[in-house]
């Protein structure tokens, strides 16, 4: 684990020095993960809301911590199950059929005001977002963020084999929907 | 990454970068939105209820089981059953006034109200004379009846 991690952790299990070693955390690790969030949920607003649930649920579960993974690890998967819980709340909130998930990113994705990519990076985001969710999460954590396989693998807790056969999968599928909609 | 390029060669061709961007300073203001949001549920911890009521909560959901299973079950077959348990009642009400009105009657009844009762037109005990005779005898004096007869 990160020396400054162990620091972290250390100092965040004292209650004397808990606030500060985890305004600490929050600014070591807000921008990887807000951007991990966001290209699981497409949209900004909603990508704020769970970067926060993320770090609160950090906050109130530290002491639960066993320090088996590292620190970076473990605040990934709770970003990404949060991320989830998320969409599938959503999903129920709305009546959402499973198959109209990917249309609710895509709209998501065209009104988004903070998006500014070109036509052909909005084609990608519209690949991507059509993708099964895991391979969507694999596939933005293996092409833009280039993670290694076996870190996906424990925050995902999906063997590497399955990870790289959805990475397969999903570049595949990506570059189907760039040819068919050129 | 040669083998990304010769399988997927749409992809390889757009360059990869983040189309994404967040409002300005989002991420300097952060850290102090989310301190916020953490105090803010630091004051609505939620007040432990009343320790009286909690030891208290047993019997009440006891109380209100047996009001509910008396609610569904007796007073409906009281309700659509009303002759059988009407029958019932009855029994028991009748037979518990009558060994009152017999023991009241055996209590306050007198001479004069004996002969009374027998002239009456609706008693229809039947005795014959003899034992009424007998019956004068034992229990009343001459000078008793020669009052009754008055």
């Amino acid at each position: 684990m990160d020396h400054d991690d162990r620091g972290i952790i250390a100092d965040l299990k004292q209650e004397n020095k808990k606030n500060l070693a985890f305004h600490t955390l929050v600014n070591k690790y807000q921008e990887r993960l807000y951007w991990h969030i966001r290209k699981i949920v497409m949209d900004h607003e909603d990508a704020d809301d769970v970067l926060q649930n993320t770090f609160i649920k950090v906050w109130k579960s530290i002491d639960k911590f066993r320090e088996e993974s590292s620190l970076y690890t473990w605040l990934y998967r709770i970003a990404t199950n949060e991320s989830i819980s998320f969409l599938n709340s959503n999903k129920r909130r709305s009546f959402m059929p499973l198959n109209n998930l990917s249309e609710y990113l895509v709209k998501n994705l065209e009104s988004d005001p903070y998006f500014e990519g070109d036509e052909i990076q909005l084609k990608l985001q519209e690949a991507i977002v059509r993708l099964p969710e895991k391979q969507r999460i694999v596939f933005n954590m293996k092409y833009f963020d280039e993670m290694k396989y076996e870190d996906m693998s424990k925050i995902l807790d999906t063997s590497v084999g399955a990870l790289k056969a959805s990475y397969f999968h999903a570049t595949k599928k990506i570059e189907e929907y760039l040819k068919n909609t050129d | 990454m040669d083998n990304l390029r010769e399988n997927t060669p749409g992809l390889s061709k757009i360059k990869k970068e983040n189309p994404f961007r967040v409002p300005d300073n989002y991420f300097d203001d952060f850290p102090a939105r989310l301190q916020m949001k953490i105090e803010a549920g630091k004051e609505v911890v939620p007040v432990p209820e009343n320790r009286i009521i909690q030891l208290l909560k047993p019997a009440i959901s006891l109380a209100a089981s047996f009001a509910l299973i008396f609610l569904l079950v007796y007073w409906p077959l009281k309700t659509f059953l009303p002759g059988h348990i009407a029958e019932n009642s009855t029994i028991e009400v009748e037979s518990y006034d009558n060994e009152n009105q017999y023991l009241t009657l055996l209590e306050s009844i007198d001479e004069n109200s004996f002969y009374v009762l027998l002239n009456e037109p609706s008693a229809t005990v039947e005795f014959s004379d003899d034992e009424l005779m007998n019956y004068i005898n034992a229990n009343i004096s001459e000078y008793e009846i020669y009052l009754g007869t008055d």
